[in-house]
């Protein structure tokens, strides 16, 4: 049975720059990642194309899946053949390390309900099959609303500094209380933007804090020029941040003695 | 008809800075609107809305159904009532402005409901005012629900990054499939821009206003949860959104 770790924040905080290099650094052998955002950045700072190595998102497979049934009787139901789409390998790329599915963007109206409820759907039946389930959040609240991961073992909420992150966590918490997500661990991770004196807000949550993500020109050049972030260098600030996080929070990172706790 | 206006973007970028910052120019009065569950634009102009005992779009519409379930008038429908607890419980009325907030909703399920009551109100509450001023959350699902379907001008504020480019492409699509109508489409870059991504998104082809420059006192005051309506006149901010806002005939 897989950890279940999920990772929020408001926009803009760093949630995907984490999760690349959380997934980068961490030692499990099997990993699943899922990008819940509509916006999906995370297979592209991964260096994933993901049209080129012809991988639906499940938003592209559910609208195939409803264009093929507009004009065919189709006994099927949506969820199986999104199934049998998910084992013929056309919906998840593998990679050595992870495997790595997405939300995708939808063109239609409507909300993401039933790509969230697919994805859910997916979790249950192939989580099995890993020894850590990373999830990347969209930007925002709503998706906890959709109760995507019910049960969840590490929840990082990456934050900003300013006084709307302090309200950001009161809101999570308001919200996975009312639509009863549990979680075992609630960790904060500041990003780059903190600084000695703001990270002291952050000791003063009550929450666990987990330290924060330096400030790294690699980064920001890196993502301007839509290179992977996977091959950030290991010494670079991001990357040790990335790995002192993680030990703290209990994981197994690679490349442990380059940390130097 | 109120010019309708929308600020759109990916997270963090700024939407909220400047629909805050837009608002103390437009002409009044404004009815400035707030979509984003994570609410902020109240607190970024130092109004607490429990304070001044005001409800969220959310809370309105529980209140609706609570009240039906208690056994209220059942002659009315829950989205008559509805519409009268927004007049009366939700619209904050500030010096110029107005202001109406969507609230955090804490039972399962998406934001359609809400979003879909906020869409029929707000074309009758537009009526009243000069300019619908509509800040909305991070990403792209509320596009899909097409809550204002003739925009004026809409702003896309972006952050450097190559993703902001395959944001706008997402934008335009998503827009033209839902059947979203503008009349003006334009690019703003944020605090974090600089020379170099500047020319990057000059050549996206669409039209690009400027940037918002890095303000320190922004930074601040959003720390402290003090008002960007006391920002000085002559901050940078204040300064860039101006312009924009100039260039954009909004003024």
């Amino acid at each position: 049975m897989g950890r279940i770790t999920v990772i929020t924040g408001r926009g803009g905080a760093g949630k995907s720059t984490f999760v690349t290099l959380f997934a980068r650094f961490i030692n499990p052998k099997s990993i699943l990642l899922i990008d819940l955002d509509p916006d999906g950045s995370l297979a592209k700072m991964l260096g994933v194309d993901l049209e080129k190595e012809s991988k639906l998102t499940i938003s592209d497979a559910l609208s195939n899946i409803i264009a093929k049934g507009k004009d065919s009787k189709g006994k099927d139901n949506i969820p199986d053949l999104l199934r049998r789409m998910m084992e013929e390998g056309k919906i998840a790329y593998r990679d050595k390390k992870f495997d790595l599915i997405t939300l995708g963007t939808k063109f239609t109206p409507g909300c993401y309900c039933l790509p969230d409820e697919m994805i859910k759907e997916t979790i249950r039946n192939i989580h099995k099959n890993y020894e850590l389930i990373l999830v990347d959040s969209p930007a925002g609240l709503e998706h906890l609303n959709r109760k995507v991961t019910p049960d969840i073992d590490d929840l990082f909420v990456v934050l900003d500094p300013s006084e709307k992150s302090v309200k950001h966590i009161e809101r999570i918490k308001y919200v996975a209380r009312g639509v009863k997500i549990s979680y075992t661990h609630l960790y904060l991770i500041g990003n780059y933007r903190f600084t000695g004196e703001t990270e002291e807000y952050l000791r003063n949550t009550g929450e666990t804090y987990q330290g924060k993500i330096d400030y790294d020109p690699y980064v920001r050049e890196y993502n301007l020029k839509g290179r992977s972030l996977l091959e950030l260098p290991e010494d670079s600030p991001a990357s040790i941040s990335v790995r002192k996080i993680l030990l703290n929070a209990g994981y197994q990172v690679t490349c442990q003695q380059a940390v130097g706790r | 008809m109120a010019r309708k206006i929308v600020s759109t973007g990916r997270g963090g970028a700024g939407k909220s800075t400047f629909v805050a910052l837009m608002s103390r120019y437009l002409k009044p009065p404004s009815l400035l609107i707030d979509l984003d569950p994570d609410l902020s634009l109240a607190d970024m102009l130092g109004i607490d809305l429990a304070k001044q005992g005001k409800r969220t779009v959310v809370e309105a519409l529980y209140d609706a159904v609570k009240e039906r379930q208690r056994g209220g008038s059942p002659i009315t429908p829950v989205e008559d009532r509805f519409k009268g607890l927004i007049w009366g419980d939700c619209l904050y009325e500030g010096k110029g402005f107005d202001i109406l907030t969507l609230g955090t909703k804490d039972m399962e399920g998406c934001y359609c409901y809400p979003d879909h009551l906020l869409r029929k109100t707000i074309s009758q509450l537009a009526k009243n005012y000069t300019n619908v001023v509509v800040d909305s959350p991070a990403g792209l699902e509320h596009l899909n629900r097409n809550i204002i379907s003739e925009v004026d001008d809409l702003f896309i504020i972006l952050d450097p990054s190559e993703k902001s480019l395959t944001h706008i492409k997402k934008v335009k699509v998503i827009l033209r499939e839902v059947g979203t109508m503008y009349d003006h489409f334009y690019l703003v870059g944020n605090y974090m821009f600089d020379e170099e991504s500047e020319k990057y998104f000059k050549d996206a082809g669409e039209i690009y206003l400027g940037r918002i420059d890095y303000d320190k006192n922004v930074e601040e005051y959003n720390l402290r949860g003090e008002s960007l309506h006391k920002l000085p006149e002559d901050s940078p901010a204040c300064r860039s959104v101006r312009k924009i806002i100039e260039k954009a005939r909004l003024t």
